[in-house]
């Protein structure tokens, strides 16, 4: 039973009194036709959160916080994107809503015992090695996504979580260095490194330069944590000889750019408001058009825009909700991501998955909001939890799993594994 | 847009801010029943010397003389990296991780032991008693 019922049941109430003003404002201010549309959409988000409410309790966890916060954000996406263009029930988005809450339950399953992930952690590298050949099999530049029926997948959206994994898991084992010539190693990180410049390589093959810097951010995130494992040895000049070549790779690397990406990086929106600056000159006017509290639900004009559900969806919900409703979105997952910091994880593989996860949203909402924003180049990745789009949602409900797990984990002894005991040079006599 | 339905917007946009509020205070309560959980499965142990108590809160705490050790002897018959304490199914084990002067757990030379209440060990000239955790408040 959870520990706080009172907490529990005032989470509760006011989640669904967050979601219903939400809906009373869709039904004052709202673009429809029929009050049935916005009768539809308030069950669906209703009932999804008393049904959510009821299966959490079946998981014996330590924690709820995080699971009310994302289905506080599963309902404002569902009726955001319900909303664009004239209110009506988005029965995709909601379908696609409800698979993330089911991976994010998966996710959880699987990682709150890092002693077993730890066991498999081959498992895991075959897993990346798999996405990719996949990813370089079936993809190509024009074509990110492969197409079952109706559904389409990326598969480079999926090696996000298993690299999150690879980076968690190789922490344990640094401290068995082994000596190659002069230089004392650790196998996993060149294997993590490995697989880094592979899927950097992958994706610059596929054109995907928007998810490049989220692996970044997550293989930054676990380097980090590497150094400050206690026994890493990972000296300040080493440290300063790594960011260096780094700089220079990125500088080589922004020199010699194919030439539409260099463009993208120069380009002035305002003078080339049909060609490559059309998508952010219109989220910037709809932003502007939106003011504080929007034009109402339902009746923005970014819908005609190209990608305004997930590339420019920031824009889109700051003209027909008002930027303070955007910025409140924001909060919302930036606090989701702060959760680890509230309430700290009990192990060096929860702290550097929770640490990877939250790196991985805060780059990718930041890439998508400063995109829109024109602050940085348009890079039209996703806004987790808020964006359309089935393999985005599915793999931000993996990964906030993986949050949950850091929260409520388990200690676990599998089986006694034959170690070899490290050799002490000489011994004192007792 | 008319001055009923801004006010009705923001007071939208405020149910939303308070819910957030709450959650975030849920977690800071849900942070205490964590903690009680942790002490579950640590068994409520801690490390004492003799004027000195060290906290067991995390499954692997690393003894050493190194900066960066969880639990710190600043002495140099001390390992840089001495020794490993992890804990499992409420069980904590101590593993000399290749210091030089060796792990005695109650006088005993030892690569690898598990731990019992009371026992004490000694890493170079460093004596820490491992023992049930005392309330700070009771003398």
């Amino acid at each position: 039973m959870y520990a706080n019922p009172v907490a529990y049941v005032f989470s509760c109430i006011f989640v669904l009194i967050a979601h219903f003003a939400m809906l009373t404002n869709i039904w004052f201010n709202g673009n429809y036709t029929e009050v049935r549309d916005v009768a539809v959409l308030g069950a669906a988000v209703i009932i999804l959160d008393i049904a959510y409410f009821a299966v959490i309790l079946a998981f014996k966890q330590i924690s709820y916080a995080l699971d009310f916060l994302l289905i506080l954000i599963i309902g404002m996406s569902v009726i955001f994107q319900s909303c664009f263009g004239k209110v009506g029930f988005d029965v995709k988005h909601y379908t696609t809503c409800i698979v993330c809450l089911a991976a994010c339950k998966a996710g959880y399953m699987l990682c709150r015992d890092h002693k077993l992930l730890q066991d498999k952690k081959l498992y895991i590298y075959g897993a990346i090695g798999v996405m990719v050949l996949i990813t370089l099999v079936f993809t190509s530049a024009e074509n990110m996504w492969i197409e079952i029926g109706s559904f389409t997948l990326q598969p480079s959206e999926f090696i996000k979580p298993l690299f999150v994994l690879a980076c968690a898991t190789s922490i344990a084992d640094q401290q068995k260095k082994h000596k190659i010539l002069i230089f004392n190693v650790v196998y996993e990180n060149i294997a993590l490194f490995c697989i880094m410049a592979v899927i950097c390589l992958v994706q610059v093959k596929s054109h995907d330069y928007g998810s490049l810097p989220t692996f970044l951010s997550i293989y930054a995130v676990g380097f980090l944590l590497r150094i400050c494992y206690p026994k890493a040895k990972f000296s300040k000049k080493k440290l300063f000889g790594v960011i260096a070549v780094l700089v220079v790779f990125l500088l080589i690397g922004l020199k010699y750019a194919p030439d539409y990406v260099q463009h993208r990086l120069h380009v002035d929106i305002w003078s080339d408001k049909t060609g490559d600056g059309y998508q952010q000159s219109q989220a910037l006017i709809g932003i502007a058009n939106g003011g504080w509290f929007g034009v109402g639900p339902g009746k923005g004009f970014l819908v005609n825009v190209f990608a305004f559900d997930n590339d420019i969806v920031f824009a889109t919900i700051s003209e027909e909700w008002g930027l303070l409703y955007a910025l409140m979105m924001v909060l919302a997952i930036i606090i989701i991501a702060s959760v680890p910091l509230i309430n700290p994880t009990r192990s060096y593989f929860h702290g550097s998955m929770s640490a990877c996860v939250c790196a991985a949203f805060i780059v990718q909402m930041a890439l998508n909001i400063f995109g829109s924003c024109n602050l940085i180049p348009f890079t039209g990745v996703t806004i987790p939890f808020i964006s359309t789009g089935g393999s985005s949602l599915l793999v931000s409900g993996l990964m906030i799993g993986m949050l949950m797990a850091g929260q409520s984990p388990v200690f676990k002894e599998h089986k006694q594994k034959k170690q070899e005991d490290p050799e002490p040079a000489w011994r004192w006599k007792e | 847009m008319d001055s009923l339905n801004l006010i009705l917007c923001a007071v939208a946009a405020a149910a939303l801010d308070i819910c957030i509020l709450v959650l975030i205070i849920t977690a800071y309560r849900e942070k205490k029943s964590t903690k009680k959980n942790w002490h579950q499965v640590s068994n409520d142990m801690e490390l004492a010397e003799q004027d000195k108590t060290y906290e067991l809160g995390c499954d692997e705490v690393l003894i050493g003389r190194h900066a960066s050790a969880d639990i710190r002897l600043p002495d140099l018959s001390v390992s840089r990296y001495h020794a490993m304490l992890t804990v499992a199914n409420g069980v904590w084990t101590i593993k000399d991780i290749g210091s030089k002067s060796g792990i005695f757990v109650n006088g005993e030379l030892t690569r690898e032991t598990i731990l019992h209440e009371n026992d004490m060990i000694k890493l170079g000239n460093r004596r820490l008693l491992f023992r049930k955790r005392r309330d700070p408040r009771v003398r």
